[in-house]
């Protein structure tokens, strides 16, 4: 097995930053997230690397909070328009947890699959090498077992297992036989044994949910769990698999340019149409229609959930609305 | 570091076209045609089918197309509705436009063939329905009788007038029914509301095909109305509006249950329509 001992982890950033823009996730401030390793200053910044999952899903690396999409001129009746890609080099994000890879996976069947695939997306996506580290110990805001994620065999790229003094690493693509090239002066051929997996303390009851929630789209219930959301949208943004996105213009004059942004379906103006109408005016619509979206409709279409169990929302949402209650609640209703 | 590459073109930049002419169809709606600079369509569609149009740089819509004319020009009949349409409303022939698509499935044109066929439409849901129902004269001899039935608030939000009251009636076995909701000075046609009208009318379902678009209200209104008169589902085909921003599935506002409507629709039968929730 091949090991990355945690005395030469820096100089394997060094090499790794060397190659490609190299994210890892990182304190910084009152936020963690994934940053460019380069930024890392040591006694200011912290590197987070045992943390389960930063503030920030690394979602971003794939698809921007925003985006120039393409840039044009318009003086009077003429008009010109240039595509813009914005993306300038590859990328490695070391250290993506399991369930937030899980994220990336649902990310590309939207944006990859079904017709049309998405060339802005295309792009960062072949262009990102996804070192993703196993989970053994899980958190008390946990569970992606439950939604179908395997916290230790995460199909990334490469996947390193935390072993106390060093990181066990394996390469299970192409990409990333070539990234453990980059460093493999750095890497020792040893034998190993994994840690044993810890068991989950969160039961969730998402089995079977999704073919029950096909009749409970008019129930009360979502009357009663809609009420305490503010539609504040910060669930939205900081989930790993929320993927909308609304598309806006910045002009200067005759020029500008035009970029989608990540957007929030807990907004009214989401749906909202020119005519006034809106097919979900009501805060319970839009607050059934997420979480239906996120336990039904997705996996109707995609043959998965559309949450990932990294438990963000769980921690974020001022209200102290918890997509974990809601399922259970959803599961015994009649 | 190494050169990031470009690994596929996007769907979501626009072309360019030009405003070739402007049809002032009622005091708020136009038809703009529209084609590429060096000539021909940007792209080809079928009846249904939708597109992106923009106003740089104040924004971009989507619309039915409401009829492609050979390779010559698209035409997108549009209300003055918000900020977009508005500027839209303002620009002259010979401006260029920014468009892309077509989005969507569009009508089942080849699976109506050998039957009649019933358009109900109001406002400016006529504008979709008119690249059906042009289709079937072009393709007369693949159509049974066509019925079509429109209704306005008033004659003077009429859209297509001449052919609603001069080109269509006289195709052949073709029937024309005009309704305007209100009594007016000098309209000596129908008034009511659209599924009223529908019912007295009362077209057979005996191999018919009915498409139906309109406001909401119509639409719900119109289909429990044809449920009456012994339209089974599969019979009732619609097409339904929902905000968009991408056109290709990927945005995420115009799903109705799993469905997208700029990508699995705009275009149902009634039997897809009850399957899913009852948000549109």
């Amino acid at each position: 097995m091949k090991i990355l001992s945690k005395q030469k982890l820096t100089a394997a950033f060094d090499q790794l930053a060397e190659k490609a823009e190299l994210l890892v996730p990182m304190q910084k401030g009152a936020t963690s997230a994934f940053l460019p390793w380069p930024e890392f200053e040591p006694g200011r910044d912290e590197l987070r690397l045992e943390a389960l999952n930063v503030d920030k899903p690394p979602k971003d690396a794939v698809l921007p909070q925003t985006e120039r999409m393409y840039k044009f001129s318009a003086s009077g009746p003429e008009v010109a328009v240039q595509e813009v890609y914005e993306i300038s080099s590859p990328r490695i994000v070391f250290g993506i947890r399991p369930c937030d890879f899980r994220g990336i996976e649902c990310l590309d069947q939207v944006f990859l699959t079904r017709g049309y695939a998405d060339g802005f997306y295309q792009s960062r996506r072949d262009n990102t090498v996804f070192i993703a580290q196993a989970c053994y110990q899980p958190g008390p805001n946990c569970f992606c077992n439950a939604m179908g994620v395997d916290p230790v065999k995460p199909q990334a790229d490469v996947t390193i297992h935390d072993l106390g003094d060093g990181y066990a690493w394996e390469p299970l693509t192409p990409k990333g036989e070539e990234t453990t090239e980059m460093i493999s002066d750095l890497l020792q051929e040893k034998k190993a044994d994994l840690p044993e997996v810890k068991p989950f303390t969160r039961q969730v009851a998402y089995a079977g949910l999704a073919e029950k929630l096909k009749d409970l789209f008019e129930h009360p219930i979502w009357e009663k769990l809609s009420d305490p959301c503010q539609n504040c949208g910060i669930c939205t943004y900081s989930c790993p698999t929320c993927y909308c996105f609304d598309i806006q213009v910045k002009s200067f004059g005759e020029a500008g340019y035009r970029f989608r942004c990540w957007d929030s379906c807990m907004y009214r103006e989401y749906t909202l149409m020119a005519g006034g109408h809106n097919p979900r005016e009501a805060s319970r619509e839009r607050f059934r229609n997420r979480f239906l979206h996120k336990l039904q409709f997705f996996q109707e279409r995609y043959g998965q959930p559309l949450c990932i169990g990294c438990g963000r929302c769980l921690i974020v949402c001022p209200a102290g609305i918890s997509i974990v209650n809601i399922m259970q609640e959803l599961k015994e209703v009649e | 570091m190494a050169e990031a590459k470009c690994t596929c073109s996007n769907p979501l930049v626009p072309g360019l076209v030009e405003v070739v002419n402007i049809i002032d169809e009622t005091p708020d709606v136009k038809t703009f045609y529209v084609r590429k600079p060096e000539g021909g369509v940007p792209f080809n569609v079928r009846p249904g089918q939708l597109a992106m149009v923009s106003v740089l740089p104040t924004g971009e819509g989507m619309f039915s197309v409401s009829w492609q004319e050979e390779n010559d020009h698209l035409e997108f009949a549009i209300r003055r509705v918000g900020l977009m349409t508005d500027e839209l409303h303002t620009v002259e022939i010979g401006q260029k436009l920014g468009v892309r698509g077509p989005y969507g499935n569009g009508f089942p044109v080849e699976e109506c063939k050998g039957q009649d066929m019933l358009f109900i439409a109001g406002g400016i849901g006529l504008a979709p329905l008119r690249s059906f129902i042009k289709y079937c004269f072009k393709h007369r001899e693949d159509y049974g009788k066509i019925t079509i039935l429109y209704g306005c608030r008033s004659y003077a939000d009429l859209c297509f007038k001449d052919e609603i009251f001069e080109t269509w009636p006289q195709m052949k076995d073709t029937e024309v029914y005009i309704t305007i909701d209100r009594e007016e000075a000098g309209w000596e046609g129908h008034v009511g509301f659209v599924p009223a009208y529908l019912e007295e009318i009362n077209p057979s379902p005996k191999g018919r095909v009915a498409v139906i678009c309109g406001p909401p209200i119509m639409i719900k209104l119109g289909l429990k109305s044809l449920e009456k008169m012994g339209y089974t589902d599969q019979q009732v085909i619609s097409t339904l509006e929902m905000r968009m921003k991408c056109g290709i599935g990927k945005c995420g506002r115009c799903n109705v249950g799993s469905e997208f409507i700029c990508l699995d629709g705009p275009v149902f039968t009634l039997e897809q329509l009850k399957k899913l929730p009852p948000e549109w």
